[in-house]
């Protein structure tokens, strides 16, 4: 059993380190934290390690000799990939998507990813009133705005692609809960659909050069229960966002099959 | 690998299976033959800075003189940028440039998927796994 002193001891490491990292956190002067700038957030692409050369040369994937006959070849590990549950009646509707996804895929005609599917933010830009996410996907670029009044909308309320947002604090967490979704999207990259019933709540909060990034979605229509997307930690970066590239689909005509991979975003 | 400037396409049947990348969004396999590598030496005279896939246009002179142009899927920007590399980077500024890629499944002339680029001033771009070629970066 730990003794009153230990239990004291350990809550003063607790409160000192929060103190500490509370203390690293730079705010605005309205007291809230500070979300501005550019934030490295792997875009699901995290487990690319590019490695510089001499020369300026570079290895972006598959680096070093072929692994040995059976052996497992690291630069192809990716990680385990993060999918809700869904209702035992749309497991096989979620399969067969799957199965066709270089024939279905909004994204892979360019479409917008849609929410959670587009990942955290690259850029934040925050007032008082408001706060923008500005997004480089793949897709092409994206940007949410996320008023902070809680009555605030669109003036076209029609469903869309990513959904409309508001925001409030809790604490030093700034929550973003969003709704009023299309269903034109997927969740993740293999199938998993949604219906206009989805909702997604975001909590971002910073701590020091550092915003822990956590996502909640719930769409009970078909989902067996919400889903916790895995954590993220967004770090600050001096690399800002360049111009942004057009989405322009040059593939699809000379797939030969529908081979393809499971993404772990 | 040592620079070639042979104009000539030598389409090489691995009898090892590529290591294909697979991050992009659809499987490589499906659009390019991952059995196969061809290797192009010309000058880089495009570089389309797009999404879903960038693309990086080669001109290669052939042996009657005349100029086939192929064009070479790479990866997405935001892998590029992640790696530092950029529009101008690739284009080499029109240097000679050798490349291994995998050609069009499909039969489609002059497309393939970039999986090394070695330029005459001695740079390397890694993008994917020839067994054939000797690796250029060892971890």
């Amino acid at each position: 059993m730990t003794s009153p002193s230990g239990v004291f001891c350990l809550a003063a490491l607790f409160v000192s380190g929060f103190a500490a990292a509370a203390s690293g956190t730079p705010r605005l002067s309205d007291g809230h934290p500070d979300l501005n700038g550019t934030w490295e957030n792997g875009g699901g692409i995290d487990f690319l390690k590019p490695k510089q050369g001499p020369n300026g040369s570079v290895c972006v994937t598959a680096c070093g000799p072929p692994p040995a006959p059976g052996a497992v070849d690291p630069s192809a590990v990716r990680p385990v990939p993060d999918r809700p549950r869904y209702q035992p009646a749309f497991e096989s509707k979620v399969r067969d998507l799957a199965a066709r996804q270089v024939q279905l895929d909004p994204v892979l005609r360019c479409r917008p990813p849609g929410v959670p599917r587009i990942g955290p933010p690259d850029k934040i830009m925050q007032t008082a009133r408001e706060v923008v996410f500005l997004y480089e996907d793949v897709s092409g670029p994206f940007f949410r705005i996320v008023p902070l009044d809680p009555k605030a909308r669109r003036n076209d309320d029609s469903e869309s692609y990513l959904g409309d947002a508001t925001g409030h604090w809790e604490g030093d967490t700034l929550v973003v809960r969003s709704q009023n979704f299309n269903d034109e999207t997927w969740l993740t990259d293999d199938g998993a659909f949604h219906t206009t019933g989805l909702k997604v709540t975001e909590r971002l909060r910073r701590v020091g050069d550092l915003i822990e990034y956590a996502a909640v979605v719930d769409d009970p229509a078909v989902l067996a229960e919400p889903w916790t997307l895995r954590p993220r930690k967004l770090q600050r970066t001096d690399v800002e966002m360049g111009e942004p590239a057009p989405c322009v689909e040059q593939d699809l005509q000379h797939m030969v099959d529908d081979t393809h991979h499971t993404n772990p975003r | 690998m040592a620079f070639s400037t042979k104009p000539a396409i030598a389409l090489l049947v691995l009898a090892l299976a590529a290591v294909v990348p697979v991050f992009a969004h659809h499987s490589v396999a499906g659009q390019f033959d991952v059995d196969k590598t061809v290797k192009l030496s010309g000058t880089v005279s495009r570089v389309d800075w797009i999404n879903p896939h960038t693309y990086v246009y080669l001109d290669v002179k052939e042996s009657n003189g005349s100029v086939t142009t192929w064009k070479l899927e790479s990866l997405p920007v935001a892998m590029m940028r992640k790696a530092g590399l950029s529009r101008q980077l690739i284009l080499g500024e029109g240097q000679k440039v050798a490349i291994s890629a995998h050609p069009a499944r499909n039969g489609t002339p002059a497309l393939g998927y970039i999986l090394l680029m070695n330029y005459e001033d001695g740079r390397h771009y890694q993008f994917g796994r020839d067994p054939n070629d000797k690796p250029v970066f060892v971890e």
